[in-house]
């Protein structure tokens, strides 16, 4: 058995995807100039963003319409301290930029916290639905309160150290961050409350009969991806020298849901891929037409048609079909060979 | 001895259908007790009552000397009552392993756990539960792609997963081929025997209701009609006219 497919027997498709990508994050740099680093940097925010928002969809079952107003929260938080934090001069020292992008996490979590008490109420279209009011509703105060976030001038000028506005060393940086943050996440989904959580997207009412307070779980559960938005946000911030109230917006929450289904919702790595796919195609796309929505609303009808799984799940559907032929055939020559005895 | 369960005058209505009307019992510990009675007598209907699925319009439930009335199911089941349900209620996209596992997870109040391992939690419980209820070549399957019977066992491995006291069957072998059901019927009276697991279940065949109750309550139009041995429930005038039929005695 290759070490290939010991890796995939072991962790599913998630395992060797997750190889091929840090192979391919790894090697991005190398390319000539800094098109694709500054691509790949953005596919790894927005991978880590859609990766927290599966954490509610794909592992507890419930779809977040408002998820982005954690990645705002956080890129917004980042942005305060930092603007506070810097220089006269604009500029920001190591420490400080460090201290400003843990500042995104936990207002991002307290967030979260607020929301999810009352969205953790309700399921389904209900839980969607009310999540996308208080997405709106936080996008809406950050949007009209000019004199805390500056409305919607947004905070401008986050410039990163030196050393970090190279692109390839911020791209690093993300890397690393997002390599850190995925591992805590595989850890959290293959822990006890991980399946916890599966227990809840397939049957709440047996999970409660289990002696599971399901509320409560769901709220942990709706905290943690929180702050794992706001990760995300808080590294956007430096990373686009600007933050603005559309990160809280619902188009920004549906870009998370996108990469979700293209990627794959039954896996870790599958938001990951989403957004390989969706950030590439939108570097590719624009660069000959302003038609991007035209584009990416077909792929998202070809990948709901022909692919509800997303491309993960249709990888792995190939995958067991090849596996359950090699299996007939093995029973069918068994059984040819029992008749050849007898 | 104190009974492991009480049950007061509890009373239930959906508008104005009266689906549990002041309903009188106890339970003894080490008991194995049926429920009987036509479709809608209102059997499940008490089992979600006495579980907390649905709220009681008056009425009192006590187990083991603490009164459980109207607490939301998580709390009831950390109390030691287990419940299956009539139409197998299982995690379909989780595996047989994983399905048990999750409630041995709650039942150790490991759910959350949030950075251990969790195929390395609570394992010895996990095979033990599956080896139980004769699941153990099956561990690997999804839960959705069993057959009924199958899922039924599931069903009951994961509440006898939450090591629980008092056990709530609604039709236990409801899908189930004939030596399914004895298998299973067999397990219970094996877990009732063994552990002194106190059992409460319903069913419609009256050939394993009379072979593995040692008590019946005879239920109809959501009222307690009689209660008593199985000879007795058998030999009572008005359990026969409203369930057994003349011809049972």
């Amino acid at each position: 058995m290759s070490w290939w497919s010991r890796l995939y027997a072991r962790h599913g498709l998630s395992g060797p995807v997750a190889v091929a990508l840090l192979v391919f994050f790894l090697l991005v740099p190398l390319l000539p100039g800094k098109f694709w680093t500054h691509v790949s940097t953005e596919i790894l925010i927005l991978g880590l963003f859609a990766m927290s928002f599966n954490l509610l969809y794909g592992y507890m079952g419930q779809i977040s319409f408002g998820h982005a107003a954690f990645f705002g929260l956080g890129a917004y938080a980042t942005a305060m301290v930092f603007t506070r934090l810097k220089t006269a001069g604009g500029e920001i020292g190591m420490i400080d930029f460090f201290l400003s992008l843990l500042a995104g996490p936990p207002i991002a979590a307290l967030g979260a916290l607020i929301v999810g008490f009352f969205c953790v109420r309700l399921t389904g279209i209900y839980f969607a639905m009310l999540s996308l009011a208080f997405g709106e509703l936080l996008y809406y105060i950050v949007f009209s309160w000019y004199s805390f976030t500056k409305g919607d001038d947004g905070i401008q000028g986050l410039l990163p150290p030196q050393f970090f506005q190279d692109p390839v060393h911020y791209y690093y940086l993300t890397l690393a961050i997002v390599i850190a943050a995925l591992i805590v996440m595989w850890r959290i989904t293959e822990s006890p409350f991980g399946y916890i959580m599966r227990t809840l997207r397939d049957n709440q009412r047996r999970a409660a009969f289990l002696g599971i307070n399901v509320r409560l779980h769901m709220l942990v559960n709706f905290v943690i991806a929180g702050a794992f938005a706001g990760l995300a946000g808080a590294l956007w911030g430096p990373f686009s020298r600007s933050v603005s109230p559309t990160l809280l917006g619902w188009q920004e929450s549906g870009i998370a849901v996108f990469m979700t289904l293209i990627g794959g919702a039954g896996s870790l790595m599958g938001p990951l891929l989403g957004s390989v796919i969706y950030t590439c195609l939108q570097a590719v796309v624009t660069m000959f037409t302003s038609y991007w929505p035209l584009a990416i609303g077909t792929v998202i009808l070809l990948i709901v048609l022909f692919a509800p799984g997303g491309v993960l799940g249709l990888v792995e559907k190939r995958i067991k079909a090849r596996h359950g032929a090699a299996a007939a055939a093995e029973f069918a020559a068994e059984i040819e060979a029992a008749d050849g005895e007898t | 001895m104190a009974p492991i369960l009480e049950v007061t005058n509890l009373h239930k209505h959906f508008g104005g259908i009266h689906v549990a009307r002041h309903l009188n019992f106890t339970m003894e510990q080490g008991e194995q007790s049926a429920i009987i009675g036509p479709n809608g007598a209102g059997k499940s209907t008490l089992m979600n009552l006495l579980t907390g699925y649905h709220r009681c319009d008056a009425g009192k439930v006590v187990f083991e000397g603490l009164e459980i009335t109207n607490r939301p199911p998580h709390q009831i089941a950390r109390l030691g009552i287990s419940r299956a349900f009539q139409v197998s209620s299982i995690f379909t996209k989780m595996s047989v392993a994983e399905n048990v596992r999750a409630a041995v997870h709650a039942q150790m109040r490991q759910s959350f756990n949030i950075l251990g391992a969790a195929n390395r939690v609570g394992v010895g419980e996990t095979d033990r539960v599956l080896a139980l209820c004769g699941l153990d070549g099956k561990r690997k399957l999804v839960a959705g792609v069993l057959a009924q019977g199958d899922k039924k066992r599931l069903e009951l491995a994961i509440a006898l997963a939450g090591r629980p006291r008092l056990l709530f069957l609604d039709e236990p072998t409801a899908g189930m081929s004939i030596d399914e059901a004895r298998g299973t019927m067999e397990l219970v009276d094996r877990l009732n025997r063994e552990l002194a697991l106190t059992v409460l279940f319903t069913e419609h065949d009256m050939g394993i209701v009379f072979n593995h109750a040692r008590k019946l309550t005879l239920m109809h139009r959501g009222e307690i009609v009689v209660q008593g041995t199985p000879e007795e429930v058998r030999a009572n005038e008005t359990a026969q006219k409203v369930y057994l039929g003349e011809h049972s005695v």
